[in-house]
């Protein structure tokens, strides 16, 4: 049995069929994880034991002819940030390296009740600081296109997984594009739902307000799948907001009428690739034909995202980053001293990029400078979500590039300021709290690398982009590509 | 330094600033502030803890509704203003009892805003202050303004071993109860508008008896579920500004806050009229020593790193849920004093006395129902001196004695149809309180029992006079107090066994014939 390239529905068919069994899916992914984890990288951990227990229900399912949940037998990876029982949870820190789960995440919990099986735990840049994968204590996730070249991150091991055919589906979490732009690089559907429609419950924190749990799949239909199991209301944490809406409804009505608004500065300013331009010049033509009305709209503040997001972040970071002191849990050098011991724990345990924004944020934060950063940070938030708002009464969704450039190589980019710009087409949607999704669209002339196009939506309207990404998906076909990658693995 | 003056002189030419910070956890609240933990006093360390409480990574607060209604209650009961639009705030230091690092509390805007209580300082509470009115009493009555009640987590419990006293300095281990983390706490902080230790004492009372009343806390100052922490500067009279305030922390009686007051005030008019300087320092009253003594200089303010916590949604309180609570508050100890003046016809005094703790007007209540009218002022003494004494003497609770509300109908009764003379009474009473016995069988079996065949007492009085035909004269002459003399010589002959009330009456009767 191929189960390559295989897609949730058809696995759950294979099983209901009884073509195969949930615990052969299970065989053959780690066997296929286990040849080209040494190339790529993309787990911290596997969990087999998991693994092999979720299949056994499911086999049993079959057995006593019960009806299969949506994602039955679908091969999950979670990123090391969220909490699951039976694993470590490390964030890619020395910090966490022997951390086990106490409890299990909400969103892993509800992938797992609707059928998923728990593979692993996804590599990550340490606790989710950085686009390039390479902070983690455990070594950079390479992009499964050009082994040279970095998959992008923070979520790159889960985007590196999908890509290459390790996993169905995998879950990341974007505090700045952090799904989006590894996304973007390893040319796989990368979603970060509307804020609140996913649970944050045991997703270790980074910017709370920030932060959004999704997907990466290898087509839109897992994505909406996907969308359907995560976006479930949790009493565990308030700032859940999830809707009764089935996420897959809309994704065969087609597009005669939607209006989609554009942002011409976006894509005319220097320093975005070709690839990126011509592969968003060509998105806007097929959705012209496909009986959308484009229509240029302004965002006048999305400019400032960027420096409202490397205040806003790094602020929340350095108090949800204060938990972890050596004191109950983690990387420990005592001391007779306690404030010798909390500084020297933290200061070994967490790496350079944790180190920078924890300052950063106990800066930005300080009395008398609060008011001139965080404060104003706060006020830019709000120009930026009504700008949002504004263009949002025009308009059905917006489409812009997801990153500047397609993946760049390892070490490439050392300068964390250059670094940072990779997020400038992302951030303004975590800032705002809006649904974007990142669509592979083609591979790129000049790079030979996966380009793609953002389509942003209002919160809570997160199956209009669906739609949108489902209908360019037929057009596209991008998913014909990944046999070429596949079958180096 | 030399001796230290005492209150009276020291506010002839100073005034105190006095500022309050009343921590009370909602101890009757049975769930944590931001989890489903039990709340639990006393119990094996560690065992009511969960990733929210303990500061996992990855764990997120949910806020306690029920704690938000008590602390809506505390405000309306305090006559705050109930902001709708609030939220929580992270507060950040390190300390191994803070399991994330930061305390969950408020910012600038708290739940409960610009409020007020009304005191009522007694007449020994009143000779520390001069500048003010007296009522006919003897008391003063007085309004402290209150800046706010916010809302926030407790803390874990740190036990130190091997160091001295239980103190982190040269411990051995450190061990850290994260039972206690995460408990509903409100603070309650007033407006620098108290004056005396008197008036800050008065203050703690009543709004222990008004929490109390509102049934959010046990506030036992003895368990640490109301703590308080008193400010304190002084200035020159009709001086605007405030002088360098000291803080005595975590006092933890109404004695010790009255004591540790007056201890900084007596000791900052001192250093002040020798030219010295306040510094502004925490510092701790230590009952045994009589004195307060540093615990830290305050050089620079802290810098807690307060930001709105983006893990708790900001609250957006609508009227109907404030009203909801609104219509829960019980009748508040001003309101109590006012109906138990006009219903049971008790003076201020007595009924505030009976209002002072919820315990006395309960019993009184109880049994009032019981009595008539005329026999009420007798209940009320018994309650707020014998009763009261007797409890303080045994550090209990009425609860805690075997007093049952119908033992003290009966007594008040005996008493009343001077069945029981005072003594009798008290014994009674004592044996009750004791004991539980049966009043009736009791005052048999003592043989307590007073003659109400008055024919006897009337025949001796009669005689009595007839001997002392010059006593009676110089009486009718007015030296009254001759009464004096012949109560004396009825009492003797009686063996106290007659009512003295009685016997005054029907020697005045006699004497005025």
């Amino acid at each position: 049995m191929e189960f390559k390239n295989m897609c949730t529905r058809k696995i759950r068919q294979g099983l209901i069929d009884k073509d195969f069994s949930a615990k052969e899916i299970v065989d053959y992914s780690l066997e296929r994880i286990n040849n080209s984890e040494e190339k790529i990288h993309s787990f911290i951990e596997l969990s087999p034991d998991l693994a092999y227990k979720k299949a056994a229900e499911l086999d049993d399912f079959v057995a006593k002819g019960e009806k299969l949940p949506p994602l039955a037998g679908s091969i999950f990876a979670f990123k090391d940030n969220m909490n699951l029982i039976g694993t470590h949870t490390t964030c890619g820190s020395k910090m966490l390296e022997n951390y086990d789960s106490t409890f299990t995440a909400s969103c892993v919990k509800h992938s797992i009740e609707a059928g998923a099986i728990p593979i692993g735990k996804n590599n990550m840049d340490e606790f989710a600081f950085g686009s390039s994968c390479e902070t983690s204590a455990f070594g950079p996730t390479y992009n499964p296109w050009d082994l040279e070249r970095v998959p992008g991150g923070s979520s790159g091991g889960g985007a590196a997984a999908v890509a290459s055919g390790q996993v169905t589906v995998a879950l990341g979490s974007d505090t700045g594009g952090s799904i989006r732009q590894p996304g973007s690089f390893c040319g796989v559907v990368a979603m970060k739902p509307t804020y609140g429609i996913v649970s944050r419950y045991g997703v270790v924190a980074f910017g709370s307000s920030l932060d959004q749990v999704g997907p990466f799949t290898r087509n839109v239909y897992d994505c909406a799948l996907t969308l359907n199991a995560l976006s479930i209301q949790d009493p565990q944490d308030c700032t859940s907001h999830p809707l009764d809406v089935d996420y897959t409804a809309n994704l065969d009505k087609d597009l005669k009428g939607k209006k989609i608004g554009v942002i011409p500065d976006f894509v005319e300013t220097d320093g975005i690739a070709p690839d990126i331009k011509a592969a968003y010049k060509d998105a806007i033509a097929k959705l012209k034909d496909l009986g959308c009305e484009i229509i240029d709209v302004s965002l006048d503040h999305a400019k400032d995202a960027i420096n409202a997001y490397y205040i806003l972040g790094p602020c929340e970071a350095f108090s949800n980053l204060s938990r972890f002191d050596a004191v109950r849990y983690g990387f420990n050098l005592p001391n007779s001293n306690l404030d010798s011991q909390t500084s020297n724990s933290r200061g070994t345990g967490f790496g350079n990029e944790v180190k920078r924004r924890i300052i950063l944020g106990a800066y930005l934060l300080s009395s008398g400078i609060y008011d001139k950063y965080y404060y104003r940070a706060q006020q830019v938030r709000s120009l930026i979500t009504q700008d949002y708002t504004q263009a949002f009464e025009k308009v059905d969704a917006l489409v812009m590039p997801t990153t500047p450039n397609t993946a760049f190589k390892l070490g490439e980019v050392s300068d964390p300021n250059t670094m940072y710009l990779s997020d400038i087409f992302t951030v303004s949607l975590n800032i705002a709290g809006n649904c974007g999704l990142h669509l592979p669209t083609q591979i790129g002339q000049n790079s030979n690398l996966p380009v793609g196009i953002q389509i942003v939506g209002p919160a809570f309207k997160d199956e209009n982009i669906l739609q949108i990404a489902s209908n360019l998906e037929k057009e596209y076909k991008f998913y014909e590509n990944y046999e070429r990658i596949t079958r180096n693995f | 330094m030399k001796t230290m003056k005492e209150l009276p002189e020291i506010f002839k030419d100073w005034e105190a600033v006095i500022g309050l910070e009343v921590h009370a956890e909602l101890t009757t609240l049975n769930t944590k502030m931001f989890c489903g933990c039990a709340q639990s006093f006393g119990d094996e360390p560690n065992t009511h803890t969960c990733p929210v409480c303990l500061g996992m990574p990855g764990a997120l607060p949910v806020p306690n509704k029920a704690a938000i209604e008590s602390i809506i209650l505390a405000g309306l009961a305090t006559n705050c203003d109930i902001e709708k639009e609030t939220m929580f705030y992270r507060k950040g230091y390190f300390y191994p009892d803070m399991s994330k690092n930061f305390q969950t509390t408020q910012g600038p805007k708290a739940f409960c805003m610009r409020g007020h209580l009304n005191l009522n300082i007694d007449k020994l509470g009143a000779k520390e202050r001069t500048d003010i009115d007296l009522n006919e009493d003897g008391s003063y009555d007085t309004r402290i303004g209150i800046e706010r009640i916010h809302m926030e987590e407790d803390a874990g419990k740190m036990i130190h071993v091997g160091g001295s006293e239980g103190r982190i300095s040269g411990a051995k281990n450190s061990f850290v109860d994260y039972n206690r983390a995460g408990t509903p706490l409100i603070e309650l902080v007033t407006l620098p508008e108290l004056r005396t230790p008197a008036e800050a004492r008065a203050f703690m009372q009543k709004l222990r008896q008004v929490y109390l009343t509102l049934g959010i806390s046990d506030c036992s100052m003895e368990k640490g579920s109301l703590r308080c922490d008193g400010n304190v500067s002084l200035r020159r009279h009709g001086e605007t500004k405030f002088g360098t305030k000291t803080e005595l922390k975590n006092i933890n009686s109404f004695k010790n806050l009255h004591d540790g007051l007056e201890y900084e005030i007596k000791r900052q008019c001192a250093v002040l009229e020798d030219g010295g300087t306040i510094l502004q320092e925490t510092r701790h009253w230590s009952p045994s020593d009589k004195k307060t003594i540093v615990m830290r200089v305050k050089e620079t303010a802290d810098d807690y790193r307060m930001f709105p916590d983006p893990d708790l949604a900001p609250f957006s309180l609508t009227d109907e849920f404030i009203d909801g609570v609104r219509a829960k508050l019980p009748e508040l100890p001003d309101e109590k004093i006012e109906r138990f003046v006009s219903d049971f016809e008790l003076d201020s005094s007595d009924a505030r006395a009976l209002v002072a703790d919820f315990e006395f007007s309960e019993l009184f209540e109880k049994c009032a129902s019981e009595l008539d009218k005329s026999q009420l002022k007798k209940l009320s003494n018994l309650i707020v001196n014998n009763i009261a004494a007797h409890i303080k003497d045994k550090k209990c609770s009425i609860k805690d004695t075997k007093l049952e509300p119908q033992h003290l109908v009966e007594i008040v009764k005996l008493a009343s149809d001077k069945t029981l003379n005072s003594n009798s009474t008290k014994k009674v009473l004592e044996a009750v309180l004791d004991k539980g016995v049966d009043v009736a069988e009791f005052v048999d079996n003592q043989n307590l029992a007073q003659s109400t065949d008055s024919s006897e007492i009337d025949a001796f009085c009669k005689q009595l006079l007839q001997y002392n035909p010059d006593k009676v004269a110089a009486y009718k002459n007015g030296k009254t107090g001759l009464i004096g003399f012949f109560m004396g010589q009825v009492m003797k002959h009686t063996q106290g066994s007659v009512d003295p009330e009685s016997a005054n009456e029907l020697l005045t009767k006699l004497l005025n014939e």
